[in-house]
């Protein structure tokens, strides 16, 4: 007696400690998971955004304070202005292609010069020489890797700088550019310059990627590469760059490399280039002026390609209008199927099998009714409700007629609608099977038709067990993206303006940012922020299918 | 009772809203592969603020997808990383309404070899990468490196990355059973990245410093070397079209953008190598 008792008991206890166990792994799973899911995605909205951003802001989606910006832009440029100029003169020294160049265009205009002047015969012929020289010398300082050559040539061109036959023209730009790269050669090694070029177009990277294009450079073609670092932890990661040089070393053969970093300053130590890593380090604050930025407009935002900037806006309009017109079609589709199937028929055999065969349905992958929407809608139905509008009705236009032969957000929504209809099918069996015989009999009696004791009794009285069925597709159809994959989604695109055109989503979103471009590795924040903003408008409309349900239970009990 | 009558009419004239607002000028729908999808995007972008008015839209599930969705019409241009097979065109040939399929070569590019960064092998062979991927080769010792397990990881073998790997390296032998796959470029390098005795392939434009490309049969994957087909792992992109497109339609203007200055511009960008550029 007594061991029954206890195994009894035993069984009870076991049965608690499993149920504690899974809605603590349940919780855990949600805060594990999600958790830091939603907190990497807050990262797209809450930031502290640099003045990039907000000049990015201005030129890409004419957001902000133009004003302010371009005061602020006006003052930060000043401060750059120092590393530029450092950055300037180092060039001097290294890119040595570039000054021969410009010499030799300073020759051909000088040519121009004399000729426009009337200058002609002996006398043009003995000055182009003399310019000539100069101009070899020039060159030859340039292209010289030892010192001593190089300042003997720079020398014998100052000699000429008081020359009256050079004074006022063209020619006198080649004494101030000997006389700078007379300061160059004093701070460069010049035999290092193979080794200084090298890492100083690592230093140019790691500054276009914080400070954008120089000022006065050409536009880069694409939106990412016309702006600087837009966040404050992009500016530090870009600095850690600059300021640093990461290499692999070989310590032992056959033994892993050891990570080895020295300092770009050590580097660059005695040249024009040093003080600017200082410099940066300790006027980042000054250089880019970060803001705690709160970008709400990330949620009404149109993205830049691969989603570098911007924001979701027209995925999550998306999102809304594919999850809106699936519950069009599947609504009523689905309760009218339930009804039938509650009211109209009694339980025989063919009965049984379209229950079984809607229970199959509820249980078949997503991306079956993704193949089948893809076959049924986009290549034979539409198409050919298409040409059949166009030509023998005349009701669609030959623009209508095509659109009807590609992907489209309608194709999207049936596809979406026919994943869920099994769901509200069940639910709302069951929920009008639940309402009382009583109800259904009281309103018959009093004289009402089947119809209307359907539509006014039992209809509200099963509401609330509809609504549940509803809320579950609803959030099935906003997250699903193997059906609208062939049907009707796409990674990039317009803003649809009809229901005939394809639409960007979120889940679909999400997934192309995850698989598609290099750049996602770049902005992780943007691939959580779609995530956050799916499980956020997800939870909006349950919370809202929640409340139309409390509400009309409430009323059923006539609270 | 009424109101949710109301209610459901207001939707409904909203959605027919939809259904009869201005059709656009001009439309243009890619489909294909994941890996030109980004030179498509930015393509998009660009011919966006040339012509407003015109509707551009990419859609990447695929090279194989992107054939057959050419060969459906539900596309205008599809997007391969690789070149249409045989099959493919006996069915766009012979289809209801037949067609040849045209290819415009837009870039180049190079799937790398990747090791984890502390990793001291510089280089390998062709033959000594499928030893590893066929599991002869199974320490890093074997190949002068230290004593470590390879973990070889692979793209699916849907991609049509896999597909050139498994062309030009595997000569078609089968890969070990021991060979991790992953479903894109980007899980590919962080899985790289983040264990040491890892070996996997992606991209040129996925190079970075957090992991070390080698070289394979003395050639280093550069954009020079990708360019000139030297890199033997080196394949061009492409852009199908039903026949050649009509010249000056839209079509064509897209299809032919990969030679002005701003494309070739915009393919480097992406990380891939111009075919303009030797």
């Amino acid at each position: 007696m007594g061991f029954r008792i206890f195994s009894r008991d035993f069984a009870d206890r076991c049965f608690t400690a499993f149920s504690i166990m899974s809605v603590v792994l349940m919780v855990c799973v949600l805060v594990m998971v999600l958790g830091p899911m939603m907190l990497h995605g807050l990262k797209a909205v809450f930031f502290f955004g640099t003045n990039e951003f907000r000049e990015m802001q201005l030129a890409v989606f004419g957001h902000g304070d133009s004003e302010r910006i371009r005061r602020e832009n006006g003052e930060i440029e000043e401060a750059r202005l120092f590393v530029y100029e450092a950055v300037g003169r180092f060039r001097r020294g290294i890119d040595t292609d570039h000054l021969s160049d410009d010499v030799r265009d300073i020759y051909r205009d000088y040519g121009s010069y004399l000729r426009d002047n009337g200058v002609s015969g002996e006398r043009y012929s003995t000055l182009r020489a003399r310019a000539k020289v100069l101009r070899d010398t020039l060159q030859d300082a340039f292209e010289s890797r030892d010192k001593g050559t190089v300042q003997r040539n720079l020398q014998s061109v100052l000699e000429l700088r008081d020359d009256p036959d050079f004074r006022g023209t063209v020619i006198e730009a080649y004494f101030e550019k000997a006389e700078s790269y007379t300061h160059v050669v004093e701070s460069v090694d010049l035999s290092k310059r193979e080794q200084y070029a090298k890492a100083f177009d690592e230093v140019q990277e790691a500054l276009s990627k914080l400070f954008g294009p120089r000022p006065g450079e050409l536009l880069p073609a694409l939106t990412i590469d016309q702006y600087g670092a837009t966040r404050w932890d992009v500016v530090q990661r870009e600095l850690q760059k600059l300021l640093w040089i990461e290499e692999w070393v070989e310590t032992e053969p056959g033994q892993p490399m050891v990570k080895h970093r020295t300092a770009r300053k050590e580097f660059f130590a005695n040249t024009d280039l040093e003080p600017i890593f200082d410099y940066t380090e300790k006027n980042l604050y000054r250089l880019f002026r970060p803001r705690l930025t709160f970008y709400w407009r990330y949620f009404l935002d149109e993205s830049t390609d691969g989603h570098y900037f911007g924001g979701c806006g027209p995925e999550i309009l998306g999102t809304l209008a594919l999850t809106f017109f699936s519950m069009l079609f599947s609504i009523p589709l689905g309760i009218i199927s339930a009804a039938f199937l509650v009211e109209c028929t009694s339980d025989n055999i063919v009965v049984r099998v379209i229950r079984t065969c809607i229970n199959t349905l509820a249980g078949v992958p997503s991306i079956v009714f993704g193949l089948f929407g893809m076959a049924f809608f986009v290549l034979f139905l539409f198409p050919m409700l298409g040409e059949f509008g166009h030509e023998t009705l005349g009701i669609f236009s030959a623009e209508t007629a095509k659109n009807l032969t590609k992907p489209n957000i309608l194709a999207a929504s049936f596809t979406l609608g026919l994943l869920v209809l099994p769901v509200i099918i069940r639910a709302s069996e069951e929920a009008i099977r639940a309402v009382p015989r009583t109800y259904k009999e009281a309103a018959l009696a009093l004289g009402a038709g089947q119809f209307r004791t359907f539509m006014t009794v039992i209809l509200p009285a099963a509401a609330p067990g509809i609504f549940t069925g509803i809320i579950l597709s609803l959030s099935r159809a906003a997250g699903e993206t193997a059906p609208i994959l062939f049907t009707g989604a796409i990674a990039f695109g317009p803003v649809p303006d009809s229901i005939l055109e394809p639409t960007r989503a979120l889940s679909y979103g999400s997934y192309d940012i995850a698989v598609g471009d290099r750049l996602a590795m770049l902005v992780p924040h943007k691939q959580y922020g779609m995530v956050m903003t799916l499980v956020a408008l997800v939870l909006t409309l349950n919370i809202i299918a929640i409340w139309i349900r409390s509400r009309s239970s409430r009323k059923l009990r006539g609270i | 009772m009424k109101k949710y009558l109301a209610l459901g009419m207001v939707l409904l004239l909203v959605s027919l809203a939809f259904v009869v607002a201005a059709p656009r000028e001009g439309a243009l729908l890619l489909e294909g592969s994941t890996t030109v999808g980004p030179i498509g995007d930015a393509f998009a972008q660009v011919f966006k603020k040339m012509y407003p008015d015109v509707s551009i839209t990419v859609n990447k599930t695929g090279s194989g997808n992107g054939a057959a969705a050419l060969v459906d019409g539900r596309c205008d241009i599809a997007m391969m990383s690789r070149f249409m097979k045989d099959k493919e065109y006996t069915k766009a040939a012979s289809g209801e309404k037949p067609f040849l399929p045209v290819a415009h070569a837009i870039a180049m590019d190079g799937v790398c070899v990747i090791v984890y960064p502390s990793n001291p092998v510089k280089a390998l062979t062709r033959e000594q990468v499928r030893d590893i991927y066929t599991g002869k080769i199974k320490n890093w010792r074997e190949l002068g490196g230290p004593s470590m397990n390879i973990v070889p990881i692979s793209r699916d073998t849907s991609s049509g990355t896999y597909e050139t790997f498994e062309g030009l390296v595997m000569n078609k032998e089968k890969m070990a059973s021991n060979v991790e796959y992953v479903n894109s470029n980007p899980q590919a390098h962080s899985r790289v990245k983040a264990t040491a005795g890892a070996i996997g392939y992606v991209g040129l434009g996925f190079l970075d410093d957090s992991v070390k490309a080698l070289e394979i049969d003395g050639i280093m994957p550069t954009r020079s070397s990708i360019a000139k087909g030297v890199y033997p792992v080196s394949r061009p992109l492409f852009l199908f079209t039903n026949g050649y497109p009509e010249l000056g339609s839209l079509v064509h203007e897209f299809c032919t953008f990969y030679l002005t200055e701003e494309g070739q511009e915009i393919i480097e960008a992406k990380g891939f190598v111009p075919v303009t550029a030797y």
